[in-house]
Order: structure tokens, then C-alpha cells, then sequence
């Protein structure tokens, strides 16, 4: 069986269904109505140990919510879950010593003593000896920089330093399964680098299995392999990122800086047939688009020197954004991906 | 395991520090609220029918007061406000993500803080004492089972406070709830005005419910006015409830977590 394993999973919320204003919330008080919500329909989900699952999706897509199903948090309504051989609604707490989680909006660190405390808690809940709890202290302090931050007090962190300390608290107990929910969101450049590197080193090192939950498409790209993709609660695409990626994102494009305006493009354009020039904002500058699988990058370097003097350029390599981008706007069907 | 548990205690203790201000504003509430007492009792103690009925004087008043006092400030109000407020936001979904007992989780919690309660209300008492001259003190045996009846409002108490947190589950509002829970503790538990005076019914009523148990009966073992096997049974009684609160708890959360909703995403 695989670490992780969903048949059917569904959840269905209750929402009150009130009417507008005071009126309507006084009369809800005495004929109560309600509307259900289906946040997550019928998912089917194999993982396999040691895999780099990034599940995307727009705002209320129901990735949250399958997160917490996974662990344990939430009931599902119907439908079946395992994770690594219990299941975790049930055996919440037997699921809890093998799971790390960070939800990125909140934190697990005690809000008023030292972070350093919040740590020790932890250990003891997870029966960590001293010696390996120092040890991985150790060894998380080289991309977290964790030393520094042990003995602040939780709500003097700010919010990069929280999300250093909130991972370290998640994977003191060297868990088996990490949830990341969002762990990027509101980081600058520098921090999310630093925790992509940190989650990538550990899957590197400990064969961690993680399953990330973003709206960051870089972090996807340097994190995982296989993109779950769900909208509307029901999962539309499950597969290899590259293969999304070769599939819809075949645009490639290089910008170059000339010497002096190209005095004939459509030479250019001659010389490699399939390609669209573009403009730059300066007349010294070009962009050239092409499929990367029709035309290869050293064809369109050989063919714009030819034509003109070129100083310097740049290529763009096509980003996963942009098929999402398209998916969410319900331009591309992905099932093409899988054939 | 036990060592989490008794971390959880001593986080919830060291938080407690981190909260003094807060604290102490509130105890000097509750200070002001006894003093009103004390001026309220020792005017009423005046008229013979009271005392008559009470059985007994405003020395005995003023200690009956101090009890109300400790076992009021005794596992008070931080458990169910914090647990509330984390139900309420949804941080409640990093309590579930740990392999602890949510329920012993939070009583430990209650445990640590209890200890600082109970230091800074004797010091009250002290205080009181010093000022309003002194109370009788109570006999050995009817001290040692006060010590006892005392330490069994901790669990009493706790019971009380999780479960009316806990109804933030279906509320998502926990200050009606805790004003609600607050006004019904003091006036079913004795601690406004001693059960004996109540009519009969209400007597009735407060007798065969939790709260009595959280002033009535340390009270009256510290005062005398039950000892031996009378106080025995009082006690056993007062256990009971506790016990039967755990309990009744548990099933309380089964019920909740399923019917947990996280707010916020």
C-alpha cells in the first residue's frame, strides 16, 4: 500500500444560510436553514513514500480542506483515507507522530515564552532524546539559523523568522510525512529561498515525503516532481510536472540587446522558420518567442548574429504559472497532458 | 509521556508571568468584589434571622468569604478563553496535529496555572486577614479534609471551564457562554450567598448539581458544619463530580471534533 492513500474522499460543510442584514440573522435565529457546501468531492490520491506532491489550485479549491483530512483534522464525510497505515480521523494521535505540519498562517510556537520552550514541549510530546534533539537542532541551524531565534519570545518573531522556527518545530521528530500548507505565503525573496532549500535538503537527505499546498509557483518548481492540480473541490489533473510543462508550456523565449537596430528582422525571422519576433521597448532590443521542442535555442542565437550585433541576452524558460494561469481560466484541457 | 504533560504545566505557568499585568488587574477586580462582600456580609450578619440561619458568626462569615474567594480564583478563566479563542480562529487545528490528549493536554495546562491562582490568592487572603483581623482556624482533621476537598475543585472546576469552552464549537462565540457559565457558578456554588439560605427548592436543586461542590462543600468542612462521615460523603461526592465531568467531556469533544469546522482556511 502506498504512504499515502484517498478512494472517494469527500467533504461536505454545513453553512448556515442566513438572510441579508440583522433581519436575516434575528429570523435565522428561529427557522434555521442551511446550504452544503461540497469542499471536496470524491478525491482519489496515491502517494508514494519519499514523493514531492505539490497540490494547487484557486482560493477555495478545497486543498486546505484535503490537507486536513489527511491529518486528521477533519472528518471526511464519506470516502476513505490511510496515511501510512492508520487512518488518521480515527488515530489522530498515533497519525500525529509521523506527520510534520505548517500551515503557513499560523504558527505552533507558544505566543508569549521563548521559542526555545516551544521547542522542549515538543520534544517531550514526541519523546525526542536529548542527544537526537540536539542533534537535529544541529543540523537544522545551517539553513535555518535557528540559534538566533531560540531564545526570542513567539510573538516578537517576525514573520520570516516565525516560519523558520514554525518548520523546525515541525520536523524535530523527523517525521515521516511533511504537510506544508502555504508555507511561503507573505515571505520576501530571501526566506522563501531559504525554506525551499531547507524542505529540498530534507527530502534529499531524510527521504522525507511532502506534500505542499501553494499559490507560489517557484516553490513548486523547486520542490516537487508531481503536480496535483484540483479546482472546485475534484482533482483535474494528477501527474508529472514536467510532462505539464512540455505539454502546455512549450514557449520559449530569448531577449536580445543589440549594438544597433536589426536592420532587416524579417531576415531573422527567414533564417528560422517558426519563430515570432517581438519588439523590445528600445529599438536596440528584440524578443524572439518559439516552441522549444520545434526550434532549438542555438538555431535563434546563430540566426540573430548573423543578422545583427548582438551585446547580450537572456532566455525565459516557460514557467508552470502561465499552464496554470490558463487552467484556472478554463483554457486547457489537461487531460492531453496524461495521454 | 508524563513529561509532556508536565511541560504543558509548567509553559502554562511560565505563561502566566508573561501575563501578570492582566492577572493582577483581574485579581484586584476579584479583591474589590470581596471587599463588597465582606461590607455587604458584615451588615447583614447584624440581623439575628441570618445568623440564626446560617449558625453561624461574622468570624466564620469572613472565612465562608475567603473559601468563596480562593476556590473563585482557583482554575478561573485562562484554559477555556485560550481554548475558545483557538476554536474560534481555527489555531485549534495545531492542537489536533499533535499526538497528545487534547482534554489532559488543557488540564495540565489548568494544572500550572492553578498553582499560581492558588499563591497569589492566599496572599489575598493574607492580606485580608491582616487587615479584617482573624478567622478561626479549623480544627486538624477538618483542615486536612479541607486540603483535600480544596484540591478537588481543581478538577471540579476544570470540568466546568473546558466544557463551556468547548461549546465554542457550536457558537463560535465564547463571551455569552462564559458570562452565562460565570453567573450560574456563583450563584449555585454558594459563593454570592450560602446555599442554606436559599428557598427549599433551589436548595434541592443546588444539591444534586456540580457547583455546590465547588464552594458549599470545602466550605462547610473548613467551618465545621459537616465533619466525620457527613464530610466524607460530601467529598466522595465532590470526587464523583469530577470524575463524572471527565468523563462526560470526553464524549462532549467525540461529538465536537466532528463537528469541527476550521475557521479562516
Amino acid at each position: 500500500m502506498a504512504l499515502i492513500e484517498t478512494r472517494g474522499m469527500t467533504k461536505v460543510f454545513r453553512t448556515p444560510l442566513k438572510g441579508p442584514g440583522l433581519a436575516g440573522s434575528v429570523k435565522h435565529l428561529f427557522t434555521r436553514r442551511f446550504t452544503d457546501r461540497v469542499a471536496v468531492a470524491d478525491v482519489d490520491l496515491t502517494i508514494e513514500a519519499g514523493e514531492a506532491v505539490a497540490y494547487v489550485g484557486p482560493n477555495g479549491a478545497g486543498k486546505s480542506t484535503t490537507i486536513k483530512m489527511l491529518t486528521g483534522i477533519l472528518v471526511p464525510t464519506s470516502g476513505e483515507v490511510h496515511a501510512n497505515g492508520v487512518v488518521p480521523h480515527k488515530q489522530r494521535i498515533q497519525n500525529a507522530r509521523n506527520i510534520g505540519v505548517v500551515f503557513g498562517q499560523r504558527t505552533q510556537l507558544w505566543w508569549d515564552i521563548p521559542v526555545r520552550e516551544s521547542l522542549a514541549l515538543l520534544k517531550e510530546i514526541h519523546r525526542i532524546p536529548q542527544d537526537r534533539y540536539e542533534a537535529t537542532l544541529q543540523s537544522f541551524n545551517e539553513l535555518l539559523e535557528l540559534e538566533e531565534l531560540l531564545p526570542v519570545i513567539g510573538r516578537r518573531l517576525s514573520l520570516g523568522q516565525r516560519m523558520r522556527a514554525d518548520l523546525a518545530a515541525a520536523l524535530l521528530h523527523d517525521p515521516k510525512i511533511l504537510y506544508l500548507d502555504e508555507p511561503t505565503i507573505g515571505l520576501d525573496i530571501s526566506v522563501k529561498d531559504r525554506v525551499r532549500a531547507f524542505i529540498k535538503k530534507l527530502i534529499a537527505e531524510r527521504g522525507t515525503t511532502v506534500m505542499l499546498t501553494t499559490h507560489d509557483l517557484g516553490d513548486i518548481e523547486d520542490i516537487c516532481r508531481r503536480i496535483v492540480i484540483i479546482d472546485e473541490g475534484r482533482i483535474i489533473y494528477d501527474g508529472d510536472l514536467q510532462a505539464v510543462k512540455d505539454t502546455f508550456a512549450r514557449e520559449r523565449s530569448m531577449h536580445f540587446q543589440l549594438q544597433h537596430p536589426p536592420a532587416d528582422p524579417a531576415a531573422i525571422a527567414a533564417r528560422v522558420p517558426g519563430v515570432k519576433l517581438v519588439a523590445g521597448e528600445k529599438p536596440v532590443q528584440l524578443g524572439v518567442h518559439f516552441d522549444r521542442f520545434e526550434v532549438s535555442a542555438a538555431d535563434v542565437v546563430a540566426a540573430v548574429m548573423t543578422e545583427a550585433d548582438v551585446i547580450d541576452f537572456h532566455i525565459d524558460e516557460p514557467a508552470i504559472e502561465d499552464v496554470i494561469r490558463k487552467v484556472y481560466a478554463g483554457q486547457l484541457d489537461l487531460s492531453a497532458a496524461e495521454a | 509521556m508524563r513529561r509532556a504533560y508536565v511541560m504543558h504545566a509548567k509553559l502554562a505557568l511560565q505563561q502566566m508571568f508573561a501575563y501578570r499585568a492582566g492577572f493582577f488587574l483581574g485579581l484586584l477586580g476579584n479583591f474589590f468584589f470581596l471587599l463588597s462582600m465582606f461590607y455587604l456580609w458584615h451588615v447583614l450578619l447584624k440581623n439575628p434571622r441570618f445568623t440564626h440561619a446560617l449558625g453561624w458568626d461574622w468570624s466564620q462569615m469572613k472565612a465562608y468569604l475567603l473559601i468563596g474567594f480562593v476556590t473563585g480564583a482557583l482554575v478561573s478563566t485562562f484554559t477555556d478563553y485560550t481554548m475558545a479563542n483557538r476554536i474560534r480562529t481555527g489555531d485549534v487545528a495545531l492542537d489536533l496535529v499533535r499526538p497528545v490528549d487534547y482534554q489532559k493536554a488543557r488540564f495540565s495546562e489548568a494544572i500550572g496555572i492553578a498553582l499560581f491562582e492558588l499563591c497569589t490568592a492566599i496572599l489575598v487572603c493574607a492580606i485580608v486577614v491582616a487587615v479584617f483581623g482573624g478567622m478561626q482556624p479549623p480544627t486538624l482533621q477538618a483542615g486536612l479534609l479541607f486540603t483535600v476537598s480544596l484540591l478537588l475543585v481543581v478538577p471540579l472546576k476544570f470540568g466546568i471551564i473546558y466544557m463551556s469552552g468547548l461549546l465554542c464549537f457550536w457558537t463560535t462565540n465564547y463571551l455569552g457562554v462564559s458570562w452565562s457559565r460565570q453567573a450560574i457558578v456563583n450563584i449555585m456554588s454558594g459563593a454570592l450567598v450560602p446555599i442554606v439560605l436559599f428557598p427549599v427548592w433551589l436548595q434541592g436543586l443546588a444539591n444534586v448539581l456540580p457547583f455546590q461542590a465547588v464552594v458549599w462543600t470545602p466550605a462547610r468542612i473548613y467551618l465545621g458544619t459537616i465533619h466525620g462521615t457527613e464530610a466524607a460523603m460530601w467529598l466522595a461526592i465532590q470526587a464523583a463530580w469530577g470524575a463524572g465531568l471527565w468523563i462526560l467531556a470526553r464524549l462532549m469533544w467525540k461529538v465536537a471534533v466532528r463537528k469541527l469546522v476550521i475557521q479562516g482556511g
